[in-house]
């Protein structure tokens, strides 16, 4: 558990050391494909079943959804 | 870079940006991936009795993405997967006390058949989502509803929010047959909080966290002996960044996640993807993953018959600690509002890529390929 202490204290520390303002029209770049946070959803849902099956780890990202019997 | 018209910059940031939870898709997207997963077999020597040959799963993913009205939208996922191979019974400890393994026939055949579907609504800087699931297969039945939320907060974060539920049971085969249980329940709760803050017109950060707590049958049931613990907390916190390197038209994508459980599993995750686009229909994504994970508590090189049947052990290779590599590149061609997606992915793993290994490496560990082909279109 201090792993994640550390980890949550970093977040919360670049989050208050504050980032520069990007108004709405300087927000090309952000809103291109490749910058979203997932660039392809289908192919994150295939990745993310095959490695919830075949290891020990799930999560992080989002809730766990349901269940198969994959596990 | 070529100079853009500020107006149309702005359109297409406030239509297309999902840091912001109150923006609705505009478009229709539907969209079919097919996929092929083959593991390696596994080498013979370390098989004592049944196949060395390993799981083959060929699925078929039908997804729509649908506004409807301004405030709504709607997304559809069905999926089905085709199963076959063998797969690991017990493990036993040989004369030089390596693992082996007894293997099932190569005769296991299933199907799986998942729907999802989810409906949001958008409001002003915020939106709310439902989503109901189910998942079925002949020995598993799962039903599941999801709810979260996501606020813009100071224009330039996004806090989200998410709860999910599912309800599974499980129904093994030939359960009599060979003294498996026949009946079992096991409900999962999880809980999620993510922040995602925009840094600067080049760059974004997500930070996430989810708590899963799962109660009912967790072992599994088609082992020789394998007893776990009828419940299961699960801690995982995770990092996306993503920046823009204009001088390269490319992005970059690194994503970091730390896990801890109940079991006494801790596990880290590193993913590094390189988005390169090469004109305006071609893009090159080549990708690279480690993953190193400790043992369970109650892990065992090998089936230890001569304890209780109540006391907790397994000798599941996804039990013990190891490491594993993903190298992998996709390939995207765009034109006109279709696009078509071709991926191949290797795994490989072992224990001494572990940072926290067990003695021997088991003989079950997983290499595999996974190869996708997939086509989308926009209206």
């Amino acid at each position: 558990m201090n792993y994640l202490k550390q980890l949550i204290l970093s977040c919360a520390t670049v989050v208050v050391m504050g980032c520069e303002t990007v108004a709405p029209w300087d927000r090309e770049v952000l809103a291109r494909p490749e910058m979203q946070l997932s660039t392809d959803p289908m192919g994150d849902a295939l990745f993310e079943q095959v490695y919830l099956s075949k290891e020990a780890s799930a999560g992080g990202y989002k809730t766990a959804g349901g269940g198969c019997g994959c596990n | 870079m070529k100079k853009i018209d500020p107006l149309l910059a702005l359109t297409t940031a406030a239509l297309s940006l999902p840091v912001f939870a109150g923006n609705p898709p505009t478009e229709k997207e539907i969209s079919l991936r097919a996929s092929s997963y083959k593991e390696d077999d596994i080498s013979k020597t370390s098989v004592l009795s049944g196949s060395p040959e390993r799981y083959k799963i060929d699925k078929t993913h039908f997804r729509l993405l649908t506004p409807i009205g301004s405030n709504w939208s709607t997304e559809i996922n069905t999926s089905q997967e085709v199963m076959s191979g063998a797969s690991p019974w017990g493990t036993f400890s040989g004369s030089d006390e390596q693992p082996s393994l007894i293997m099932s026939g190569a005769t296991i055949k299933d199907k799986r058949t998942e729907v999802g579907v989810s409906i949001t609504n958008y409001q002003d800087n915020a939106s709310y989502g439902v989503t109901l699931g189910t998942s079925h297969e002949d020995d598993y039945k799962s039903r599941s509803i999801g709810l979260s939320a996501g606020w813009d907060l100071n224009n330039m974060s996004t806090l989200g929010i998410g709860f999910s539920f599912s309800d599974d049971d499980i129904e093994p085969t030939d359960a009599k047959k060979f003294g498996r249980i026949q009946q079992a329940k096991k409900q999962t709760r999880s809980f999620s909080v993510s922040w995602t803050q925009i840094i600067n017109a080049n760059s974004l950060l997500f930070s996430g966290l989810t708590y899963t707590n799962k109660e009912g049958f967790l072992s599994d049931p088609y082992k020789l002996r394998d007893t776990r613990p009828d419940k299961k907390s699960e801690w995982a916190a995770s990092l996306k960044y993503r920046i823009f390197i204009d001088s390269k038209n490319a992005a970059l994508h690194l994503n970091y996640r730390l896990y801890n459980d109940g079991f006494g599993i801790n596990s880290h995750t590193v993913n590094a993807e390189w988005h390169q686009n090469i004109s305006l229909r071609w893009k090159i994504s080549p990708r690279i993953r480690y993953y190193s994970q400790s043992q369970a508590d109650f892990y065992l090189d090998a089936d230890d018959f001569s304890l209780p049947k109540t006391v907790n052990q397994s000798s599941d290779h996804r039990l013990s600690g190891y490491g594993a590599i993903t190298a992998g590149i996709q390939a995207n061609y765009e034109l006109s509002g279709w696009k078509i997606k071709v991926g191949f992915d290797r795994y490989i793993s072992d224990n001494h890529y572990g940072h926290d290994s067990s003695r021997y490496s088991h003989p079950a560990l997983l290499d595999f390929n996974l190869t996708s082909l997939g086509i989308e279109y926009k209206f």
